[in-house]
């Protein structure tokens, strides 16, 4: 599973810190999620989602 | 931030006890000890690099844990308590051929399982948990 979390975070000027703290993990999640090292679970996706007000779908995505 | 500081209690107890045994036996000490004696630093150096990190993390306004540091822990300890199987199946083995005393095979036993975990947890914290 890909992402497209750097793109958003790059789009709504988050640090990848902000970002952390608005979904209340450790930076280094953000990080792994980023180089596609973690997939998130269900709640951490919708969390994330939710920051950046779009679907799911539109951020993590299957090639 | 409770399990920070129980793991900085610990690390400080090992130490102690550490220090303890090194500097109130009278005869010096031997290169085998030594050997007993690095692991047991590295183990502890282990122990206060990760404390280390929980409390960056807090003193930055994160979770000291969340689900990829929990994931990362629940597979650490499933793989080394797999892998330690095997430690204590080669140490059982060689127990026999080279005659070593109980307690230095039960401590070698201990120490190789605290080591395994620590590498464990280096691989999961550079190559990631996809889960795929």
């Amino acid at each position: 599973m890909n992402n497209r979390i750097r793109e958003f975070r790059a789009r709504y000027n988050l640090t990848q810190e902000d970002l952390a703290k608005k979904v209340n993990v450790r930076r280094e999640t953000i990080v792994f999620l980023e180089k596609n090292k973690y997939n998130p679970s269900l709640k951490l996706a919708y969390d994330i989602a939710r920051v950046f007000e779009v679907k799911i779908e539109e951020i993590f995505y299957f090639n | 931030m409770k399990k920070t500081v129980v793991l900085f209690i610990i690390g400080a107890l090992v130490l102690i006890a550490t220090g303890f045994w090194i500097f109130s036996g009278s005869s010096p000490v031997e290169p085998a000890e030594l050997v007993s004696l690095f692991v047991i630093v590295l183990v502890v150096a282990f122990a206060l690099f990760v404390g280390y990190k929980r409390l960056t993390s807090v003193k930055k306004g994160e979770p000291a844990e969340d689900e990829m540091s929990k994931k990362i822990m629940h597979k650490t300890s499933s793989l080394s308590y797999y892998i330690s199987l095997y430690w204590w199946l080669t140490l059982m083995y060689f127990s026999d051929k080279l005659n070593f005393e109980t307690h230095t095979i039960i401590g070698a036993g201990i120490l190789g399982m605290a080591v395994i975990f620590a590498v464990c947890w280096l691989v999961f914290n550079f190559r990631g948990v996809r889960n795929e």
